[in-house]
């Protein structure tokens, strides 16, 4: 890899990230975005004009707003003569943007990129289902009082029922299960005990909490519209009274007999959106811009569908292959906590040779001791806006390598539909 | 002309000398450069397309050449059997017809003008009485002369250009409309809607035009043409003179009586002097309940008496003034390149900070609105929001435009880089220290180019600008609240300001659709400054009376828009002191003596703010606040309304005269400009001798 086509990441700013339905339900993704990107351009002061494209992960985007990255870019302020597009890897479709970002520059084609992802959960909308909107169709087509009628009969109450989008995004088409279920899978195989689940959300929480000042630091207000304008300048999902005790009194959700997986260890579904300036090395020095790291390896990797959690393992492992570092050498490592049992169960698999096999490795990588796990926490106390989660995580590693003056971290998430995303990053 | 078709046609006016028929042709002005604005072409259809274009001008105007040169047109259609329709389209890129020629109307002596007035009504009847369709092809502005042309035409088609606004302005400028649109618009439309929009002398965008009745459709300019020409080929019965049912008995009475009570409500200097918008609703009212001939007849008489008066002739001398300061750069400053503001940051986002942001943003500036919290910034952007929901509402601004509005105003709660701004404003607490401290470090986060303002209302710009590197790159903007709707800009220069920063601001206010005055760095500049003593000097007169809102009520009859203590409830008791005590400390000795403002501000009143001031605010309309009364040491004889009047504007002429000899301003002419649309002093009194 030439050194002079090292992307870098120059800034980075996030919405805070608020539980669907709360403080953020009212402003859609369009919204979200766009107050991520000007926040960002703001804190740089840089021209709009500079940036060569806009590139941003959603996973479902609002359907008054195909190509939402488009929109954002408009709406930023970002000149029209500047294209845009929308990626799409699922959970880390936030990781993608940046990820192609940097093949875009690669390929010669950009220097200047407006990354990030954007998802707001509160948002995604009620569908009828096929038959019924079938049904609505032949009723728009008749014609004449005794069709309508007739079109109208053929009405059941059930078609009045709308599907919920959200639930279906989160639920696997080819191996049919929810992803909590695909959770629920890999604690039993790996043998991940509820109490070591809930011990992980406490300690998600626990760690958000202590990092709060910390966090602020990734975040700009996002202000409501509306005659009564509020600004919304903090994450709303942590809990500072979680315990062992409170969690255990959950219900399992997606297995109530036997399950262990339960709202209180999953992460939480949420609204945000987190824009990253990224560019050329080159670039950030002609324009005198100090990076905050730069991006070194990247992998992106396929397992089984119904054990998607398992796709930081081989991502991990192939990215850190491609950088030429062991485990070791990472100072943090940020996995994407989609459930408590998967990010255990992804533990096993790097430390535990029999389970390492069964996830696809040769060896096992070895052991990811917790203080370089999430130091701050994770989405099971922020929340997991699922477009956005990726760019988080690379906001929040590159942030807690500054501050603790750190050279290496590795970013990691679990995709749905089975596969792992992990990028290398490095600061000076 | 000489089409296939005319050639089978015996036409008349083929070969004139062979035509022993002479048309009568009473009104021929003078030796006028015959054919020269209009453009006549016929085509295969059978269409005249007469296009006004008047040679080296931005605009159509009405004068007696051009309408003398439409009559020739016209009287040659009469004569022309082959000529199926006639289309009347303007070739200007922004203005169909703007109406009279203002400077004529200005200059002309009154015989004069009563030939223009009566040619006006004669050639539009003319017009009006062709037989063959004629469409009026409306894009830019048809405003005044122009929309009363069209009123004469069959149809009325329109661009949804920007550029295009519809309307009747003349009660704007003194006027009536005197060419027949007193007479056609309510015959047209109805008389409540017509005498609305005539004495309220709205202009209106081509969608609204549309759904009040004015024009039939609007479209968009490529397709002006066509769709003209699809209405020309329509048959249309040749109905001259409609007839609204609110035409009948009693209701142009009713609407009389009704429409004159609103307007002295809202105006009771209406009631003592002929004035423009009563006039019209007499002339729209009582013209609707006689013949067509008679009603233009009233316009006439109308037009007379209004178009020779001093108070017409101020209006449009304040008109054309306000029209060159919103344009033009003064004299000094015409070689001076000025540096177009893109970006722009607003630092405060108080009541004038939010204000100011909004103003920019609506008129495509891109602002970052900064405060030190972001609750402060969240109840900046909640006004904001204010005056969006109130644009909606009033349709000036439709959705999108609003959406475009927001999306315009970056919010910002830390120190942010502020290189790339062409323009800072700053509106923070008016102290000297905490502007001073802004100021530098402003200058410490902002580019080369950046020019700073402060949106002070009294304090030194010059001793602020000490405070940065570059004092040449600060001047003051001092915007009056509300700042999306004060029309005026008081532009403040200190010695060291370079002429650049100056013509830049100037131009850049005049970018948002204000008007800039420039002053000199003095306190309280010119309104503030001539306000002052008024307001203060009512106070003192206040505490003698018995029945101090008498004040208020005598004021607005001379024809402030407001009284003057009612002005210190929305300024704030504890800013006007503010104000006034800055003020003393520049010039002792000239304000008035009172203790009646700390005496009411000791008392918990502060004005509308917190709801008490001379007037109780708690209710939708403002009523006197008897807890004043005991305040007030009344002296034995209340003053006469003459005396009030007279001690009042005496301070106000006062302070103006040593304004002019101090040259804060550079002339009277701007600082009766800068008093009218700052504080609203009548344009129709006399601020100098």
């Amino acid at each position: 890899m030439n050194p002079k086509e090292h992307l870098v990441i120059v800034a980075g700013v996030r919405t805070p990230f608020c539980r669907a339905g709360t403080a953020l339900a009212g402003l859609d993704a369009v919204e979200l975005g766009r107050a991520a990107v000007t926040g960002l351009l703001i804190k740089t002061g840089l021209d709009p004009a500079l940036v060569d494209e806009t590139i941003f992960g959603c996973v479902s985007q609002p359907a008054n707003a195909p190509n939402i990255a488009r929109i954002i870019a408009l709406r930023s302020g970002i000149p029209k003569e500047r294209p845009a597009m929308t990626v799409q890897r699922n959970c880390a479709s936030g990781l993608q943007a940046m990820t192609t970002a940097y093949e875009k520059l690669a390929a010669g084609q950009g220097e200047v990129f407006m990354v990030g992802g954007v998802e707001s959960m509160s948002q995604m909308p009620f569908q009828f289902r096929h038959e019924a909107a079938l049904k609505f169709a032949m009723l728009s087509r008749a014609r004449g009082v005794f069709s309508k009628a007739r079109a109208l009969s053929a009405f059941r109450l059930q078609d009045l029922m709308p599907v919920i989008t959200l639930k279906l995004g989160l639920t696997d088409p080819v191996a049919a299960l929810n992803m909590g279920e695909t959770a629920e899978l890999l604690a039993r195989e790996y043998r991940v005990s509820r109490d070591a689940q809930d011990a992980f959300a406490v300690r998600s929480h626990l760690l958000a909490l202590g990092s709060r000042a910390a966090i602020t630091e990734e975040i700009t207000p996002v202000y409501t519209t509306g005659r009564d304008v509020k600004a919304i300048t903090e994450d709303n999902g942590l809990r500072a009274d979680s315990s062992l005790e409170k969690l255990a009194r959950l219900q399992p959700i997606f297995d109530p007999l036997m399950g262990s997986v339960t709202a209180g260890n999953s992460s939480q579904v949420s609204d945000g959106a987190v824009a990253l300036l990224v560019c050329s090395e080159r670039r950030a020095e002609s324009l005198g811009l100090e990076p905050l790291g730069r991006l070194v390896s990247q992998a992106w990797t396929g397992c089984d569908p119904a054990r998607m959690g398992l796709g930081p393992v081989t991502a991990i492992s192939e990215a850190l292959r491609a950088a030429s570092w062991k485990l070791d050498d990472a100072d943090i490592v940020e996995i994407n906590e989609a459930f408590a049992a998967q990010v255990l169960a992804v533990l096993k698999c790097l430390k535990d040779p029999a389970s390492a096999r069964r996830a696809g490795l040769d060896a096992p990588l070895g052991e990811l001791d917790h203080a370089r796990l999430n130091p701050q926490g994770g989405a099971i106390a922020l929340g997991h806006p699922v477009g956005a989660s990726g760019a988080r995580l690379v906001l929040t590693a590159l942030l807690q390598l500054r501050r603790n003056k750190q050279q290496r971290a590795v970013v990691s998430l679990c995709i749905g539909g089975g596969q792992g995303g992990a990028v290398c990053l490095e600061t000076n | 002309m000489n089409s296939a078709m005319n050639a089978i046609i015996l036409d008349p006016t083929e070969n004139p000398e062979e035509d022993s028929f002479v048309p009568w042709s009473p009104r021929k002005h003078g030796p006028h450069n015959a054919h020269r604005c209009f453009t006549k072409e016929i085509d295969a259809d059978g269409i005249c397309w007469l296009t006004f274009d008047t040679p080296d001008a931005a605009a159509n105007v009405w004068n007696f050449d051009t309408l003398d040169e439409l009559d020739c047109h016209i009287e040659d259609l009469h004569r022309d059997s082959s000529v199926r329709a006639l289309v009347i389209r303007s070739a200007k890129e922004r203005i169909y017809i703007a109406g009279a020629d203002l400077h004529a109307v200005q200059t002309l002596a009154p015989i004069r003008m009563k030939e223009l007035l009566v040619l006006g009504q004669d050639v539009f009847t003319h017009l009006e009485t062709l037989r063959i369709p004629k469409v009026a092809a409306i894009h830019g502005a048809c405003v005044g002369g122009g929309f009363e042309m069209a009123l004469a035409c069959d149809w009325r088609v329109a661009t949804d250009s920007e550029f295009t606004r519809i309307g009747l302005p003349e009660t704007q400028l003194g006027l009536i409309p005197g060419w027949g649109g007193s007479t056609r618009l309510p015959r047209m439309i109805g008389l409540p809607r017509a005498l609305d929009l005539i004495v309220r002398g709205k202009t209106m965008k081509a969608a609204e035009a549309k759904r009040a009745g004015l024009i039939h459709e609007v479209t968009a300019r490529e397709h002006l043409d066509s769709l003209a020409k699809k209405f020309a080929l329509r048959a249309t019965s040749a109905r001259h003179h409609h007839f609204h049912f609110t035409q009948l008995w009693p209701l142009p009475q009713v609407i009389r009586f009704r429409a004159k009570a609103m307007l002295f409500a809202k105006f009771p200097w209406m009631k003592s002097t002929i004035a423009a918008p009563a006039v019209a609703v007499d002339v729209v009212t009582r013209g609707a309940s006689r013949s067509f001939e008679k009603s233009l007849a009233l316009e006439q008489e109308a037009i007379t008496t209004l178009a020779g008066s001093t108070m017409t002739r101020s209006f449009i001398g304040t008109f054309l003034r306000k029209e060159s300061a919103s344009h033009k750069l003064p004299a000094a400053l015409a070689n001076v390149t000025a540096r177009p503001v893109v970006n722009a940051a607003v630092i405060g986002a108080g009541v004038m900070g939010s204000g100011i942001a909004y103003a920019l943003a609506t008129k495509g500036v891109r602002v970052i609105l900064t405060d030190a919290t972001p609750e402060l910034v969240a109840r900046g952007l909640s006004r904001i929001e204010g005056f969006l929901a109130d644009g909606i509402n009033r349709r000036a601004l439709s959705r999108k435009e609003a959406r475009e509005v927001r999306d315009r105003i970056a919010p910002a709660h830390a120190k942010v880089p502020l290189q790339r701004m062409d323009l800072v404003i700053e509106a923070v607490i008016e102290e000297m220290e905490a502007k001073k401290n802004l100021l530098a470090d402003l200058a410490s986060r902002t580019g080369p180019q950046t020019i700073l303002a402060t949106n002070t209302s009294a304090l030194s710009v010059a001793e602020m600008a000490a405070a940065v590197p570059h004092p040449e790159q600060v001047l003051g903007l001092h915007f009056f609240n509300p700042a999306h709707v004060m029309p005026l800009v008081e532009i403040v220069t200190h010695a060291r300001t370079s002429p650049e920063t100056t013509a830049t601001a100037m131009r850049f206010v005049q970018g948002i659709g204000k008007t800039p005055v420039l002053v000199q760095d003095s306190p309280g500049f010119v309104v503030n400054r001539i306000l002052m003593p008024y307001l203060i000097g009512a106070v003192s007169l206040a505490e003698t009376m018995h029945d101090p809102w008498r004040i208020d009520d005598t004021m607005t009859e001379f024809g402030m828009p407001m009284g003057p203590l009612r002005l210190l409830d929305e300024i704030g008791f504890d800013v006007a002191q503010h104000v006034a005590a800055t003020m003393s400390r520049a010039f002792p000795g000239r304000l008035p003596k009172t203790h009646l403002l700390a005496t009411l501000t000791a008392a918990g009143m502060l004005g509308r703010k917190n709801g008490q001031g001379f007037y109780l605010h708690n209710k939708a309309v403002a009523s006197p606040n008897p807890a004043l009364l005991k305040h007030l040491t009344p002296a034995f004889r209340e003053p006469e309304r003459a005396a009030i009047v007279t001690r009042l504007t005496g301070l106000m002429r006062d302070e103006a005269q040593r304004c002019l000899d101090e040259k804060v301003a550079s002339s009277a002419a701007d600082i009766e400009l800068a008093m009218l649309l700052g504080s609203g002093f009548p344009p129709f009194k006399k601020l100098f001798d």
